[in-house]
């Protein structure tokens, strides 16, 4: 009975927990079903009249699909870099020996320690000077630097998990490194491919200020951006902000959906371990 | 013989060239050199266009160290540290012990914990906003309900650090639970079972077996949720702006508020340097401390 | 096969050659959709380019991302030609660091004369003339009739600051909140600040100030003082410091205080983010300008207010200048006028106002001898934001305005 109780008592909480954690989520996806002033009114409650309009609208505008889709591209262009490049540092960090290895690996993780807003001038400039101002490669370029650090620490933990005999026996026949690489480490790292890919991905799809900075010309606009062509100088539309805000959740969702249960293998298999 | 070693020296060196050079090259052109002229900036004024001309030394240091705000800003950093550390990383152990005992509805719970993460920064601000709107917002009707006039926590300089700090914990104990559910799921069955067969119960199984387990995945939980607070910006923009009066300012608001708002680049480098000072100073001395992480 | 490739080479070529002589013209604005600026941009745009064959781009930012984004986009390839300016501060440095282009050549005198002299003034940067005006703008105490008749409040006897402090008594006295305001957003607390030193201080002291520093004087620390005396009343809403800029315009609008202290676009906005999206209407509204204070040494006529337009980038084509004449035109501006739109710098549209609150503005503007243009736009980006902070401070009840004047001094200093 005592057992009985407790689970009770935990599921009390967990549901609790749950429903203050949703109920913001829940409260803009209604509101973008409801008018300005029903968002005073009702703030609550299901919309009482399904107000279509707003979601309708912003799926029907060109605009939204093309801000999703420069999303996408930024998106999928940083990720498949930092899978890259990280992984083949963190290859050569978890198993070739070298003078300097703690040295670089550290000097990596400098990426962790730098808050972005700093180098918003220096970065432009940078960009700037490469003429890459107003390309693809002015958001993609920076986010796939920025991503490294973390990238690179979950590569390693996962690479040097791996079983050293499989290593020392394909070294005895003669593979080389890249061999190796390209054969035995990366389709054994799905777990943590994903894991990386999740969040490579989110933080690309979430970034605001990079893409604001670097890009002038609409038709490269990321999502964020379109946030503000629904809030006007004097005048904030909230059911049409919060429409829109639910409306780029879905593709955030579904990723998150399709990779869970990699991003929690990808964490065990020896990320966490350090 | 001769030609093996040579062969393998050689396959060394040359995966080493190969594989480091891409990450190493984008790495340092785009974070390394901003990190070093944002240096050099911050021993400027500039108001951002073209380039640096007046050398004014360490003033803009000086000001930073005397300027009330940025001392505020400093200590709303280590509130949001303390809040973390102490709030959300055990609430978030504490759900992961609950859920990773493959209970009905684990995935269930999993999701809807884990969902605030993955919105957007700007998103969330947003959203809660609207939420803590005296009102017209979420808030607002709650009060309502109970007939009491509605708080407006984020215009109240006492109130709104924690209306900040509220939204923080919605958005990043996911990650943490995630990071530690992860961690215990990697636990070996055979010392749970052995333990059950001892007869120990769940309380003594999670403080005795798991979290000593789980103590390498929680420092490196801690060292991230540290470094995460300390740039924080996103979230508060959209919320309170930094204000009222300027008193929920993290340093990151601050940099972007005073330096890059109102054109002065040499000041918000300096403030850039300093966080970035600070962070290299709680990740060596995480290093040496606790050495095992990184 | 062959025949096809070069006619489609020729057609091509042919394109090209007449595409090469269009010129395109970039536009960054800030207006929404739906704001009442646009219909005369955009007919205004469609004749250009169908008298000239040109192409005109128009891009859209919302306000804080414009400001944030001014420095790096001036100096990228993908740089506006034309970009909408406040004047003031912000425009002198942009100015100082070459980023603007002096068309004083193409800007012909007979244009000029078509504009009003103190707008055209505005946009100019020592000599140089780097833009266009467009339309002026007004700061004055917006009332709800209803409501200060429910208090007994006759506005016509507010001639002195303390005639509004007993007003606002009376009102607080009949149960209604007496103000609105916008505290989030701080540059709405400004203007109280901030008018009340042209009220003490008038137009020679401030350009003393601007030029010499010195912005501790006793007039200024005594608006300061009076903004307290304000503030001590407990004049505004609940939770003003939470309540942003629509939150205070959907107020006024929803009727739930006397008065606001707001530029005269208050008229549309209001109405647009009230619960209704009606707004008080027109018979239930007034203005007054802010009293006099006794012993100031500004005029009670002096107004302050905004001179808005287009400035044209360092690279801005003949034709963008070209452009803009077009727009700003007595034709245009006498459409938008009377749609209520701003109220227009081009000579003789201001007649088409139907609007009678536009009206009263352009004739405040029209009659007074000095127009300051709001501080915060004014001073610069960082002497601005400090003004905004302290007015906020003051309002909050949180510095004294000795330190406040302070504050605007050190800033000013830093930033010689």
């Amino acid at each position: 009975m005592k057992t009985n109780m407790r689970t009770y008592y935990m599921y009390l909480f967990l549901f609790l927990m749950a429903a203050t954690i949703f109920i913001p989520l829940y409260v803009s996806v209604m509101g973008g079903f409801k008018t300005v002033g029903e968002l005073r009114t009702n703030a609550l409650g299901l919309p009482s009249n399904w107000n279509f309009d707003n979601y309708l609208s912003i799926l029907s505008n060109n605009k939204f699909w093309l801000y999703l889709w420069n999303s996408v591209v930024y998106a999928i262009g940083t990720t498949f870099f930092v899978l890259l490049f990280a992984s083949m540092t963190a290859f050569v960090f978890a198993h070739v020996k070298f003078a300097g290895n703690r040295f670089l690996y550290n000097y990596f993780l400098l990426g962790l320690l730098f808050p972005f807003a700093t180098a918003i001038l220096p970065l432009f400039l940078r960009v700037r000077d490469f003429g890459l101002l107003g390309t693809s490669w002015a958001v993609i370029l920076p986010q796939i630097a920025f991503g490294l650090g973390f990238a690179i620490i979950l590569f390693r933990g996962f690479f040097k998990q791996m079983p050293s005999e499989l290593f020392d026996a394909a070294f005895v026949d003669g593979c080389t490194y890249a061999q190796f690489y390209f054969r035995f480490t990366l389709p054994l790292s799905t777990p943590i491919l994903a894991t990386v890919s999740v969040i490579t991905l989110t933080g690309s799809w979430n970034n605001y200020l990079l893409p604001l900075i670097m890009i002038n010309d609409e038709s490269l606009y990321s999502w964020p951006m379109g946030i503000m062509v629904f809030r006007g100088e004097y005048f904030t539309d909230w059911s049409k902000v919060l429409a829109y805000v639910s409306l780029t959740l879905v593709p955030a969702v579904i990723f998150f959906f399709a990779l869970q249960k990699f991003i929690v293998a990808g964490l065990t298999g020896g990320a966490v371990k350090e | 013989m001769k030609s093996q070693k040579f062969d393998v020296i050689l396959n060394r060196y040359s995966t080493l060239i190969i594989f480091l050079i891409p990450a190493l090259t984008v790495f340092t052109l785009f974070v390394v050199l901003p990190i070093g002229e944002a240096a050099y900036y911050s021993f400027y004024r500039w108001n951002g266009y073209g380039y640096p001309e007046k050398f004014v030394g360490f003033k803009n240091y000086a000001y930073l160290f005397k300027n009330r705000v940025f001392i505020m800003s400093l200590k709303n950093n280590f509130y949001i540290i303390a809040l973390s550390l102490f709030v959300q990383l055990p609430f978030a152990l504490l759900v992961a012990l609950m859920i990773s005992d493959k209970i009905k509805g684990a995935t269930f719970f999993r999701t809807i914990f884990f969902l605030p993460y993955i919105l957007a920064e700007i998103v969330a601000g947003l959203i809660w906003a609207y939420i803590y709107d005296g009102n017209y917002g979420l808030v607002a009707a709650i009060w309502g309900f109970f007939g009491i006039d509605p708080i407006f926590m984020v215009g109240d300089k006492d109130l709104a650090l924690i209306a900040i700090l509220i939204v923080i914990f919605w958005k990043y104990f996911g990650i943490h639970m995630m990071i530690y559910i992860a961690g215990l799921q990697a636990i070996s069955k055979e010392v749970l079972e052995a333990a059950k067969v001892d007869g120990a119960g769940p309380f003594t199984i999670a403080w005795r077996i798991k979290i000593p387990i789980l103590l390498p995945t929680i420092r490196l939980s801690v060292f991230l949720s540290i470094l995460g607070s300390l740039q924080l910006f996103d979230i508060i923009m959209p919320l309170t702006g930094g204000g009222p009066s300027n008193v929920t300012h993290s340093m990151v608001t601050y940099l972007y508020y005073f330096g890059v708002m109102r054109m002065k680049f040499g000041f918000g480098s300096a403030v850039g340097v300093i966080i970035f000072l600070i962070c290299f100073t709680i990740a060596i001395a995480y290093q040496r401390i606790l050495m095992r992480n990184d | 096969m062959k025949l096809f490739l070069k006619i489609f080479i020729l057609a091509f070529a042919l394109l090209s050659f007449t595409s090469a002589n269009a010129v395109t013209i970039k536009w960054l604005h800030l207006n929404a959709e739906n704001s009442p600026n646009m219909p005369g941009i955009l007919k205004a745009v469609a004749e250009y380019e169908a008298k000239t064959g040109n192409t005109v781009e128009l891009q859209y930012l919302e306000n804080e991302s414009f400001k944030a984004k001014l420095p790096t986009m001036l100096q990228s390839n993908d740089r506006p030609d034309i970009f909408y300016s406040w004047s003031g501060g912000v425009m002198y440095d942009q100015a100082r660091a070459g980023f603007l282009r002096d068309v004083s050549g193409v800007v012909s005198d007979d244009y000029l004369s078509t504009l009003s002299a103190a707008a055209a003034n505005a946009f100019t940067f020592e000599g140089q003339r780097v833009g266009i005006p467009t339309h002026v703008a007004q700061v004055a105490w917006w009332y709800n009739k209803d409501l200060v008749n429910q208090a007994g409040v006759d506005v016509s006897k507010i001639i002195y600051w303390e005639d509004l402090l007993e007003a606002v008594k009376q009102i607080k006295s009949a149960g209604i909140t007496p103000i609105c305001l916008g505290g989030k957003d701080k540059w709405p607390v400004h203007f109280i600040w901030t008018h009340l030193h042209i009220r003490n201080g008038g137009q020679d002291l401030f350009l003393e100030s601007l030029n010499n520093g010195g912005w501790g004087r006793p007039e200024y620390v005594k608006s300061g003082e009076q903004m307290l005396e304000l503030v001590a009343l407990e004049p505004f809403q609940k939770g003003y410091l939470a309540a942003t800029w629509p939150d205070q315009a959907g107020m006024f609008g929803d009727g739930k205080c006397a008065m606001a202290l707001m530029g005269n676009w208050m008229y549309g906005s209001q109405a647009a983010n009230s619960a209704s999206g009606e707004g008080l209407g027109d018979d239930n509204m007034g203005m007054f300008n802010m009293p006099a204070t006794k012993g100031g040494l500004g005029d009670p006529g002096d107004t302050l207010g905004g001179i808005n337009g287009w400035l044209f980038s360092s690279s801005a084509p003949d034709e963008a200048v070209e452009l803009i004449m077009h727009y700003v035109s007595k034709e245009t501006q006498s459409v938008d006028a009377a749609n209520g739109a701003y109220i227009p710098v081009v000579k003789g549209a201001d007649t088409s106002i139907k609007n009678p609150f536009l009206k009263q503005v352009a004739g405040n503007i029209a009659n007074s001898k000095y127009h300051q243009i709001f501080y915060d736009q004014f001073l610069g980006a960082d002497i601005g934001r400090v003004v905004n902070d302290v007015s906020t401070d003051l309002a909050a009840g949180i510095i004294s305005p000795e330190e406040a004047t302070a504050q605007v001094q050190e800033s000013w200093e830093f930033n010689q």
